[in-house]
C-alpha cells in the first residue's frame, strides 16, 4: 500500500495515473483492451477457424499446397446414414432426457423451494448440489458398479429372489438415461429453484381459496410464473445432453452411438479428417442452438398484469 | 398414502438416487479381489492404501492439479477486468459483449473441445499441459465474470467516488477499494474454477496429448477393464471435490453473494 503512495514520487507513474484519473474514457478504453482481445481470441477465433476449416478439402495443409474450398464435408453428412442417424438419435435422445429431467426434478425443486421447512432449505439445497462437484467420469464409475451384471442392483435383486439371472442393465438405453439424468439434474434444479422461490405464496393461497384445485393451480399460477426458469433449465440441460461425450461411451451400448461420439471418433482416426469433424461440429451447433431458440420462442409467454 | 408425504418421499428418493451409487463406489474400494463384483465377501484396505504407489495415478493427479492452478490463475486474471468492463457498459453493447463472453458456457462441450483442438496449433501450443490450461481457462472465464458482476452490482460507484474525492488515484482506488470488495467473489470463483478444471473431461481429452488428467486416466481404465482400485481412487477424489465445493459454497454464501 505504501508502495503505491511512494510510487507517486516517480514522475512517469504519477503522470500515467493522473492522466487515467482525469479521463474516465481513457480508463474504460484501457480496461477494455484485455476483455475484447480475450473474447476475440479465445471465444470467437476458434469458432471462426472451425467454420473455415469445415469448407476445406484438407487441413492441416501439407506444405506448399493451396487451400481448396469444398462443400463435400457437409454433403457427407447428408449422404452417410451413419452420421445422419446418429444426429437424429442425439436430438431425440437429448429432448427426451430434457423432458424426463424436468419431470423428475420439478417436484424436488418445488419441495425444497416451497414445502420444506424454511430452516433446512439451504441445507437441503447443498445436499442436492454436492454430488455435482464430482467429475462426470467418477459418477460413471459409480453407475457402472451399480448396474453391471454383478453390480449392486442385480446382486440385490437376485438375493431378494426377484430375478433368477442378472438383467442386462449396463450398456443399454436404461443405463444411459439413468446416468445422463444424474449429470443433467443440477442444471434443471437451480433455475427451477430460483423461479419457484420468487413465486408469492399468497397467490397460490388465493387461488386455492377461490376454489382452484392442485392441477388448476399448477397450470394457471405456477407454470406461467416459473416459465423463464423452466425454459432456462431445459435449454441448459438440452445443450449439456447433446454435447455429452464420455458418459454415453461408458454407459451406453454400441448400437446407440450419439453424434458427439461420432464427431469425437473423426478426430481419433489416424488419417486427418479435421474438416469433416469441423463440418459436423458446425451442423451440431446450428441444429442445437436453433432447436433451443425455437423452443424458447414457442413456449407461451405470460402477459403479466402489474400487481 | 397421505398426499402430504408424497413430495418429501420423492425428495428423499432423489437424494438416495444421488448418493447411494457413490456409497456403493466407496464400498467397492474395499473389496478384496481383482474384479469389481458384488457381493463383497472379504474386505481389504489395500486399494485405498495402494493409491500412493500407483505411479500413473499420481502422475495424472499432478497433471490435473497443475492444469487446475494454471487455468484458474488465467481465468481470474482475465475474468476480473472482463467483469469490471462489462459492469461499465449499458444497453446493446453490454448485451452483445455478454453473449460473446458466455458463449463457451453454452456451446456443446464437444464442439468447444474440438474447435480448441484445431485452434491450439495456430498459437503454437501442441497438446499438453499448457494447451489444457488455456482450454480450461476459456471454459472458466464466463463463471468468473458472472461472480464478479454479481458482486460489483452490490457495490455501486459511491465507494470508489468517495475515495477519489479524498485524493486517491486510480491505482489506489483499485487496490484499496475495488479489490477488497471483490475479494469474496474472487475466492469463490477461484475454488469453483479449480473444480471446473478438475472435473473437465472433453477438453482434457482432446487437448491433453500424452499428459492425462485424472478423469482421462480413469476413462481409459474403465474402457480396458478395471479393478477395485479405480473405485478407491475415484472415492478419494470424490471426497476431495465435495470438500472444496462445500468450502466454496460456504464462502460465497456467508458473504451474501448468491442472489
Amino acid at each position: 500500500m505504501k508502495l503505491l503512495v511512494r510510487a507517486r514520487a516517480w514522475e512517469p507513474w504519477r503522470r500515467m495515473i493522473d492522466a487515467l484519473s482525469a479521463r474516465p474514457h481513457l480508463r474504460i478504453a484501457l480496461l477494455a483492451v484485455v476483455p475484447i482481445a480475450w473474447v476475440l481470441f479465445a471465444n470467437l477465433a476458434p469458432l471462426a477457424q472451425m467454420g473455415a476449416i469445415s469448407f476445406m478439402a484438407r487441413y492441416p495443409l501439407p506444405p506448399g499446397m493451396e487451400i481448396e474450398w469444398t462443400a463435400a464435408n457437409y454433403l457427407a453428412f447428408a449422404e452417410r446414414p451413419l452420421y445422419f442417424n446418429a444426429y437424429i438419435r442425439s436430438f431425440v435422445f437429448a429432448s427426451l432426457v430434457t423432458l424426463l429431467t424436468l419431470l423428475v426434478v420439478f417436484p424436488v425443486a418445488w419441495y425444497v423451494a416451497k414445502v420444506a421447512p424454511r430452516s433446512v432449505r439451504l441445507r437441503f439445497l447443498l445436499i442436492l448440489i454436492a454430488p455435482f462437484w464430482v467429475s462426470e467420469i467418477v459418477r460413471s464409475v459409480a453407475w457402472i458398479l451399480v448396474l453391471s451384471n454383478r453390480g449392486a442392483m442385480n446382486v440385490t435383486l437376485m438375493a431378494l429372489g426377484v430375478i433368477e439371472a442378472p438383467l442386462p442393465m449396463l450398456y443399454t438405453n436404461v443405463s444411459l438415461t439413468v446416468g445422463v439424468l444424474y449429470v443433467t439434474a443440477l442444471y434443471m434444479l437451480l433455475p427451477l429453484y430460483a423461479a419457484f422461490e420468487k413465486i408469492n405464496d399468497e397467490l397460490i393461497q388465493a387461488a386455492a381459496d377461490l376454489g382452484a384445485g392442485p392441477m388448476a393451480r399448477l397450470r394457471r399460477i405456477i407454470l406461467p410464473l416459473a416459465r423463464d426458469g423452466i425454459v432456462t433449465g431445459c435449454t441448459l440441460v438440452f445443450l449439456l445432453a447433446i454435447g455429452l461425450f464420455a458418459l454415453p461411451q461408458l454407459l451406453g451400448g454400441p448400437d446407440n452411438t450419439l453424434f458427439a461420439a461420432t464427431i469425437g471418433a473423426v478426430f481419433a482416426k489416424a488419417d486427418d479428417a479435421w474438416p469433416l469433424g469441423a463440418a459436423q461440429s458446425v451442423i451440431l451447433i446450428v441444429g442445437a442452438l436453433g432447436w433451443v431458440g425455437a423452443f424458447a420462442l414457442l413456449v407461451p409467454r405470460i402477459r403479466t398484469r402489474s400487481a | 398414502m397421505k398426499r402430504e408425504l408424497l413430495l418429501p418421499l420423492w425428495f428423499w428418493l432423489f437424494v438416495a438416487y444421488l448418493f447411494v451409487p457413490l456409497g456403493i463406489m466407496a464400498l467397492m474400494g474395499f473389496r478384496d479381489g481383482n474384479f469389481v463384483a458384488f457381493p463383497i465377501q472379504t474386505w481389504t484396505s489395500q486399494w485405498y492404501l495402494g493409491i500412493v504407489e500407483d505411479a500413473d495415478l499420481i502422475a495424472s493427479l499432478t497433471v490435473s492439479g497443475q492444469v487446475a492452478i494454471y487455468s484458474t490463475a488465467m481465468a481470474l486474471a482475465i475474468g476480473l477486468p472482463l467483469g469490471m468492463f462489462v459492469a461499465r457498459l449499458r444497453g446493446l453493447w453490454r448485451a452483445v459483449l455478454m453473449v460473446a463472453v458466455i458463449l463457451p458456457a453454452f456451446l456443446p462441450v464437444i464442439v468447444s473441445a474440438i474447435a480448441l483442438r484445431m485452434f491450439m496449433g495456430n498459437v503454437g501450443l501442441s497438446p499438453g499441459i499448457a494447451a489444457m490450461s488455456l482450454g480450461h481457462a476459456i471454459g472458466s472465464v464466463p463463471f468468473v465474470v458472472f461472480m464478479v458482476l454479481t458482486r460489483i452490482g452490490a457495490m455501486g460507484p459511491n465507494l470508489a467516488n468517495a475515495a477519489r474525492d479524498l485524493g486517491a488515484d486510480e491505482a489506489i482506488v483499485f487496490v484499496r477499494i475495488t479489490l477488497p470488495f471483490l475479494a469474496p467473489a474472487l475466492v469463490g470463483a477461484f475454488l469453483f474454477c479449480v473444480l471446473l478444471s478438475f472435473e473437465d473431461f472433453a477438453r482434457s481429452f482432446f487437448l491433453g496429448g500424452f499428459d492425462s488428467t485424472f478423469p482421462v486416466l480413469i476413462f481409459a481404465r474403465l474402457r480396458f477393464g478395471f479393478d477395485p482400485g479405480v473405485a478407491a481412487a475415484s472415492t478419494v477424489v470424490l471426497v476431495a471435490s465435495m470438500a472444496i465445493g462445500l468450502l466454496a459454497e460456504s464462502y460465497v454464501r456467508q458473504r451474501g453473494l448468491r442472489a
